[in-house]
């Protein structure tokens, strides 16, 4: 048995891994996943929608060798530790760019891009990876 | 509340054991302790297990290992607590005699890891983590540890070598310990010299696949007389605590708040204070996961457990002995049965039956397990000797 790739499970989550979509505590400002009923801080229930910004700086940065099944043949690939100006963090994969390219401080913008593919003729997962700003 | 006393230990031998199934695993193991207890009863089993229904396509598997056992009849649930499930386990049962419940309680714990393939056990281990927000982009576990690596040594200016020392000590202790999955040394050079799996993370910085079972027997202070007398501890105190899944949502990634606070109450719970442990069994899935165990929990100050480590305080003869067999590392980490041949090898060291390991006068011990980085993490005391 294999978990797989769970196209409902995608479909729900698309707010989040195409728009980085998430639900701001009015309360206490804290950040909480899409789709949550209460803050997972203060436990308020005002929780409002805002979409994270589109820039944040890298903090830090691995390159993956081995990944799960459905990863896997995108392996290697990069993995960062993004921080965005309102110091809210997040793990993503990283894109147009190689490792010896990458430095702890750069500022990065989130793209698009194929995540995941369940075998041959499954199905494909898109979500987001941040990569170099260019100026 | 009632005194808990643990009355015997039983475990296989840490490998890819290509010939058995989890739970003929986890038979070996829970008969082996339910002997070393001589204990005529059990009134409750608790199965600690991750990831049956992946490994061995069941649900429900409680009950078949009551039946393997021969206590069919018993009441038998089976504990999913990821990485942590031992603990977990561990913390049920206590509650079950110290409230009366049960007067024996059998917690068993087994995975099956080794008939996985390799991105397989990747799938499985990366659920430990948050899969809404990092599994389902393919962030591992492995990229995780490297993570937060980077950050720690950054944060305390460290080199490579203080945190890859973990490992390599992990192994001089595992050395001939006839139920350790690599029973032989492995040097700081081979550490820093195996390949990158996600850069600083090299390959003899992680655990591998396997499979193990381990088990003990817990007892209430009415019925611990019908044990063998100088095998008993005591199971003073046991706490279990969780936090944001993800490290990186917690104001600070390197601090394991679930660990600082389930090891503080179960001290608090033992009547002890943390420099009276003689001996630490913690949780190094990963090697910076030691330096973070430690260093939340208190043992060291934050960033200085890498320079005591140096300086001799974690060896068998230090100061503050740690995972003397081997730990996750090199004893080997089938997750759900991981915290509790963590609990049993405390056992062996205050029963004075940890042989060429034996620590001289160890009363007492913990045992630190935790899930992904911190998610749940558990702490267990144990008493031995006059005092147990």
């Amino acid at each position: 048995m294999r978990p797989g790739i769970r196209p409902q499970e995608h479909w729900r989550s698309k707010r989040f891994r195409y728009m980085l979509e998430v639900l701001r505590c009015a309360n206490c400002g804290t950040v909480n996943a899409t789709r949550r009923s209460v803050c997972r801080r203060c436990r308020s229930t005002s929780l409002v929608r805002e979409r994270l910004p589109e820039r944040a700086r890298l903090l830090a940065f691995t390159e993956v060798k081995s990944a799960t099944d459905v990863h896997d043949e995108m392996a290697p690939y990069l993995v960062g530790l993004l921080e965005f100006e309102d110091g809210t963090r997040i793990v993503a994969q990283l894109t147009d760019a190689d490792y010896e390219e990458l430095r702890p401080g750069m500022e990065m913008e989130m793209v698009v891009r194929k995540i995941a593919q369940d075998g041959e003729s499954g199905v494909i997962v898109y979500g987001f990876k941040f990569r170099p700003v260019v100026s | 509340m009632r005194t808990v006393y643990l009355a015997g230990v039983g475990y296989t031998k840490v490998s890819e054991h290509w010939d058995r199934s989890l739970t003929e695993l986890a038979a070996e193991a829970a008969l082996a302790a339910v002997r070393d207890a001589g204990v005529e009863r059990v009134d409750a089993i608790y199965f600690a297990n991750a990831a049956a229904e992946i490994t061995s396509h069941q649900m429900g598997i409680s009950a078949i290992v009551s039946e393997e056992l021969g206590l069919s009849g018993v009441p038998s649930v089976r504990v999913e607590c990821g990485e942590a499930s031992g603990m977990a386990a561990l913390f049920q049962a206590h509650a079950a005699v110290s409230s009366g419940l049960a007067e024996v309680a059998l917690v068993v714990g087994a995975e099956k890891l080794s008939d996985l393939m390799p991105e397989e056990f990747n799938t499985v281990f990366s659920m430990t983590l948050p899969y809404e927000t990092m599994g389902f982009a393919g962030v591992t576990p492995t990229a995780i540890a490297a993570l937060l690596y980077r950050v720690y040594m950054e944060r305390y200016e460290v080199p490579q070598e203080f945190v890859a020392q973990f490992p390599a000590l992990m192994h001089r202790n595992a050395k001939g310990v006839p139920h350790a999955q690599f029973p032989f040394e492995v040097k700081l050079e081979d550490v820093l010299s195996s390949p990158p799996v996600a850069p600083p993370l090299r390959r003899l910085e992680c655990t591998a696949p396997c499979d193990g079972a381990a088990a003990v027997v817990l007892v209430s202070e009415e019925s611990v007389g019908g044990a063998r007398s100088g095998t008993v501890t005591k199971l003073a105190g046991v706490s279990l605590r969780t936090d944001y899944a993800s490290p990186f949502d917690r104001e600070d990634p390197l601090h394991l708040s679930s660990v600082a606070l389930s090891v503080e109450e179960a001290l608090l719970r033992s009547g002890i204070d943390r420099d009276e442990l003689d001996v630490l069994e913690l949780h190094d899935s990963f090697s910076i996961m030691a330096p973070l165990v430690l260093e939340s929990a208190g043992f060291s100050p934050k960033g200085r457990s890498g320079l005591e480590l140096k300086e001799g305080r974690f060896e068998l003869g230090g100061e503050l002995p740690i995972n003397t067999f081997g730990g996750l590392k090199a004893r080997g980490h089938p997750f759900g049965a991981s915290a509790l041949y963590q609990v049993a090898e405390l056992h062996l060291q205050l029963t004075g039956r940890a042989g060429k390991n034996q620590l001289d006068r160890a009363k007492s011990g913990m045992a630190v397990s935790t899930t992904g980085f911190g998610a749940l993490s558990g702490a267990a005391v144990l008493i031995g000797g006059d005092s147990a």
